[in-house]
């Protein structure tokens, strides 16, 4: 019995792992490049959900159709801020760079405020679920970790394959030596910022696969801390370390409820929070490289 | 060096604005509560500074040490106010037990925490403070999520009235206390060795290593010290002039925000810069919610955006720049 | 070039910062008017509630100032005026705005921001100016044990919350004995909870199961996994808006059905259903008002109460012209109106807009407006207001407890996930 709702945990776990993963790659990819935290990543992500959210409703667009559309959308905001702001701070403290981003998310918070509201809103996709026995998946689940794993897997390739994804590599190895080897790091800079909102903004997409409901300008904020964790998991600087690190939270977020659940006497649910931000601590003291060591 | 006389000359425009502040909260009807949300602002960028000025580490869970000293302050009140005749005496062990828990709680993390430095040192305090919350909710000590409310014993123990006139007044002037001694702190600090080692250390940590300086012993002396003064403003600000505590509400990370932002107003590393960037940032969101209530951080996000941009090193370190070779230099630090 | 840009931007905050305060000062007061003051939550967390309690505000002002005729002092009828700030749903602001509105408008009243803990952080300030504070936004019993003077509730103390729907499934389903209960880990959330759990036991129930969640959850499967184990007849729980929402659908995703079942805050409002459509079919919550309770001025003659205030209708439309937007009032907006009306009555029986004199007035009222009954024990807290139990039934809220108040009968047990999925919707026995 306890086994079985254990198992279950684990799965619900996989399948959420794989898109806080992916969430968190745009985040990990940012700092990894231009050594900036976004601390406005659960905005972004929050703009993904509207732009899903407005195409469904008043369009009747399917959220996979979304997926493209975020992205557009998130790389065009990436070029805007990168121009217009970030391009003066890249040598500022981080102090400066923090706060900028903090700023930049209250920004999307108040604007989408006043388009629409601060109601919370939702979706309705039914596409049928699959009833594993220990457990029920809906196919928009489903959907949103495959979608999950190919955007994973495309940015791989792209990383690796192409002539901007080996330059940004090796900014990220080290600017003055890439700028020295002839590499627009002004450039890859640019690009690195608009890719990483874009997939963030396409990752808000995909979460709302999962939890269609409860969309509002202020959902990112718990967003926003969930990635921290998983960014550290995967050694904050790596993209696809922040992939895995989102399949390993996911499992113990979903995992440690169940055997918090056998002390009598505590609050089990606050205590899987109060677990993920201990291990982000014990990670960052005695790996901060991350889990899996980033190459 | 500096002469004994001037040493200390830089106080007197902090002094003074907080001075004027005190006098106009007196004498000008209804500004009183303005002035103590002012003195907050100012208090909590002062007591921020002294750690974030001075190394340039971000501890974006500083907040987490006003919540245990809120802890404090009332865990002093709820236990203890079943005991007879106590009275104010009971303030003052709730001060003292708000500044041992900010103690303890910054020895601990800056034990293990200021190992790290930069985007990674800021993350682990967020983890240190979101932890923290958590635990208290899911472990259900000091009562948990229901959290503390004690107007009815601070009643008890000092009377209506008294209690009355402090929850609306004198935690505003401990909070004013507080904003000053953390000034003085701020210039002694800045002025002794444990100044200049930070500053080197600010500048390069790895060269300051490298000349022998004890690194790890300064940054945990600004480290405890700001802590402190962040434990003693929690007990006065969020528990004596907020008699409850829930943990959602003291861990809220946005006052680290909010304390950064004060900071970069001012000025990160300087000692008038959180006085400023306090009066700047509590007036203007001040006057922007009466006059467009609903819309003000629409207004003050791009703000932000644009005095980071365009002024860095904020409004006094602009100020510094300009007046350095001017006899006013000496005033401003 | 740029220390002027940053010379006149300081100039502008100067500005800006302490000019207007002494045009304000310099403003004569008048006796002519009775002010209310709120420093309102109209950004940040509980912005959605905030607008709400704005718009009931402003539509009950309306209605006392245009239909009313004002409100009758000394043989006078003195109109009302409406002063807000918003406080951006943070406790600094609150405590400014609160010494603002008392000294510099010369309020006569105060009302609450919304949440418990931004009114108990107003609370020593109003006391402090023996101001009457008027509670419309914090539900938390402790507030009332606190001792204070000048503080009155109009929404109900949150112990109540589920005691109606329990009083109800008691009534019509004798046989149905588990209840789980999974609320949000927050101080209103666990102080609903305790008044549930407390109820249920009196009334005879197993409680199965006893969790809470952590607030701004996003995920809820493991705990709603460990609820499905334990098979109970009906669950209630819930928290705040956005947490329903997820706990609706999460146990449509998680196939997990049972009789009834009850979320606080979430479940009422009109945004729940058009965020879960046919998935909230049956789904019930408890409400402090609703639009379509059957409370009139015949309704209030029979139980022997004075009535005031607009019909249901006149409130809802002048919510909207107060507003300026289509949208329908909830429980927010009608216990912020009822309770211009509670001050209303107050200040006309003593006569007077001293707030001792009201304060001691309101401790005597009782009424009934389209908000329902309104009474306060010697402490400040209502007693006179009873909760509806609503229900989700083809799209609309259909009032099913108390009997007294019902629009419609109750659709219990409701349908499945899966029947609902093939659009099956909840119908009455």
């Amino acid at each position: 019995m306890l086994l079985e709702q254990l198992i279950g945990n684990l799965i619900q776990g996989l399948v959420l792992g794989a898109v806080y993963g992916m969430a968190t790659m745009g985040l990990s990819l940012i700092f990894g490049v231009l050594k900036v935290v976004n601390v406005g990543h659960g905005a972004f992500i929050m703009v993904g959900a509207f732009i899903t959210l407005w195409l469904f409703n008043a369009l009747g667009i399917n959220p996979i159709l979304a997926v493209p559309v975020a992205f557009i959308v998130g790389m065009g905001l990436g070029l805007l801020f990168y121009y217009t702001i970030m391009q003066r701070l890249i040598k500022a403290p981080e102090l400066a760079t923090l706060l900028v981003t903090f700023a930049i998310g209250i920004l999307l918070e108040e604007t989408v405020k006043l388009i629409f509201g601060s109601e919370f809103r939702g979706y309705n996709w039914a596409v049928g679920k699959i009833n594993l026995g220990i457990t029920v998946l809906p196919m928009t689940k489903i959907y949103a970790c495959i979608g999950s794993v190919v955007i994973a897997l495309l940015l791989y390739l792209w990383f690796n394959k192409t002539r901007a994804g080996s330059a940004m590599r090796s900014v990220v190895e080290d600017s003055e030596g890439a700028r020295v080897c002839g590499v627009n790091v002004g450039g890859t800079y640019a690009l690195s910022f608009a890719l990483g909102l874009g997939l963030t903004v396409a990752s808000g997409v995909l979460l709302t696969m999962f939890i269609p409901v409860g969309i509002n300008p202020y959902m990112g904020g718990g967003y926003t801390l969930k990635a921290f964790v998983i960014a550290v998991l995967g050694g904050l600087a790596s993209p696809y370390g922040a992939f895995f690190g989102g399949l390993i939270f996911g499992l113990i977020e979903n995992g440690s409820y169940t055997l918090f659940a056998l002390i009598p006497g505590v609050e089990p649910f606050a205590l899987t929070r109060f677990l993920s931000f201990a291990m982000l601590l014990v990670i960052l003291l005695i790996r901060p490289t991350g889990l899996l060591r980033a190459k | 060096m500096k002469k004994e006389s001037t040493k200390y000359y830089p106080l007197i425009p902090v002094f003074a604005a907080y001075l004027v502040l005190f006098l106009i909260g007196r004498n000008v009807p209804g500004m009183w509560q303005l002035v103590a949300m002012l003195l907050f602002y100012c208090a909590l960028g002062q007591a921020f500074n002294i750690f974030l000025g001075m190394t340039g580490y971000v501890d974006f869970g500083y907040v987490a040490f006003m919540g245990v000293g809120t802890y404090g302050m009332a865990l002093a009140i709820t236990k203890l106010a079943h005991i007879e005749g106590l009275g104010i005496a009971i303030i003052i062990i709730g001060f003292v037990m708000a500044l041992f828990m900010a103690t303890l709680l910054s020895l601990a993390v800056g034990a293990v925490a200021l190992r790290l430095r930069g985007a990674y040192f800021a993350i682990a305090t967020i983890g240190v403070n979101e932890g923290l919350r958590f635990f208290i909710e899911g472990a259900r000590i000091w009562n948990g999520s229901e959290g503390l409310i004690f107007t009815a014993q601070l009643n008890q123990i000092l009377g209506r009235e008294t209690a009355s006139t402090l929850m609306t007044f004198w935690a505003d002037i401990m909070v004013l206390i507080i904003a000053v001694s953390a000034a003085f702190i701020t210039l002694y600090y800045i002025r002794s060795k444990i100044g200049y080692a930070l500053t080197a250390l600010r500048e390069d940590e790895d060269a300051a290593k490298v000349m022998g300086i004890n690194v790890t012993k300064y940054k945990i002396i600004a480290f405890v010290t700001s802590a402190c003064f962040a434990g003693l403003l929690g007990a006065a600000s969020w528990a004596l002039k907020t008699p409850y505590v829930f943990p959602p509400e003291v861990f809220e990370i946005h006052y680290t925000i909010e304390a950064i932002i004060i900071v970069l107003l001012g000025g990160s590393g300087t000692l008038l810069g959180p006085v400023v960037g306090g009066l700047i940032y509590g007036i203007s969101k001040y006057y922007l919610s009466i006059f467009i209530p609903g819309f003000q951080l629409l207004i003050f996000a791009p703000i932000i955006i644009i005095i980071i941009v365009l002024f860095p090193e904020g409004v006094v370190g602009m100020l510094k720049n300009r007046f350095k070779d001017s006899a006013l230099a000496q005033f401003i630090i | 070039m740029k220390r002027s840009i940053f010379k006149a931007l300081f100039v502008i905050f100067i500005l800006f910062g302490f000019l207007p305060a002494y045009f304000t000062l310099a403003e004569a007061k008048s006796p002519e008017k009775i002010l209310i003051g709120h420093p309102a939550c109209l950004s940040g967390k509980y912005a959605k509630a905030g607008e709400q309690a704005l718009g009931g505000i402003k539509a009950c002002i309306d209605w006392v100032n245009n239909v009313y005729g004002g409100v009758k002092l000394e043989g006078k009828k003195v109109p009302l005026k409406y002063k807000y700030y918003d406080c951006e749903s943070k406790k600094e602001a609150v405590t400014s705005f609160i010494g603002r509105l008392i000294t510099v408008d010369k309020v006569n009243v105060v009302f609450s921001p919304y949440s418990s803990g931004l009114t108990l952080r107003g609370a020593p300030v109003t006391e402090s100016h023996g101001m009457l504070y008027m509670d419309h936004g914090g539900a938390n019993n402790k507030i009332f044990r606190q001792g204070f003077r000048y503080i009155v509730q109009t929404i109900g103390p949150a112990t109540s919350y589920h005691q109606g729907t329990l009083n109800m499934i008691h009534k019509i389903d004798p046989k149905a004995k588990k209840v789980a209960l999974a609320y949000e880990d927050s101080e209103f959330a666990k102080m609903v909870m305790h008044g549930a759990e407390e109820h249920a036991k009196k009334l005879g129930f197993d409680i199965v199961f006893k969790r809470t969640y952590p607030k701004g959850v996003t995920d809820l499967t493991p705990l709603l996994s460990a609820l499905k184990a334990t098979k109970p007849d009906f669950i209630i729980g819930g928290g705040h808006f956005e947490d329903g929402q997820l706990f609706n659908r999460q146990m449509a995703d998680l196939d997990i059905n049972s009789n009834a079942l009850s979320l606080i805050a979430a479940a009422t409002l009109p945004a729940f259903y058009k965020a879960l459509t046919n998935m909230a079919e049956g789904v019930m919550g408890p409400s402090h008002w609703e639009y379509g309770v059957k409370y009139s001025a015949k309704e209030a003659k029979k139980v022997g109460l004075d009535w005031i205030g607009p019909s249901q209708d006149e409130f809802v439309t002048l919510f909207k012209k107060g507003l300026g937007k289509e949208i329908i009032p909830d429980y927010h907006a009608a216990e912020a109106g009822a309770q211009v009306l509670a001050y209303v009555l107050a200040a006309e029986k003593a006569n007077s807009v001293a707030p001792d004199k009201v304060r001691a007035a309101l401790g005597d009222l009782k009424f009934m407006s389209f908000y329902g009954g309104w009474d306060v024990d010697d402490t400040g807290l209502q007693v006179g207001h009873s909760m509806v139990a609503v229900q989700w039934q083809m799209g609309k809220r259909i009032i099913v407890w108390p009997e007294e108040a019902q629009t419609g009968g109750v659709a219990y047990p409701m349908p499945t996930f899966a029947e609902k999925a093939k659009g099956k919707v909840a119908v009455p026995r």
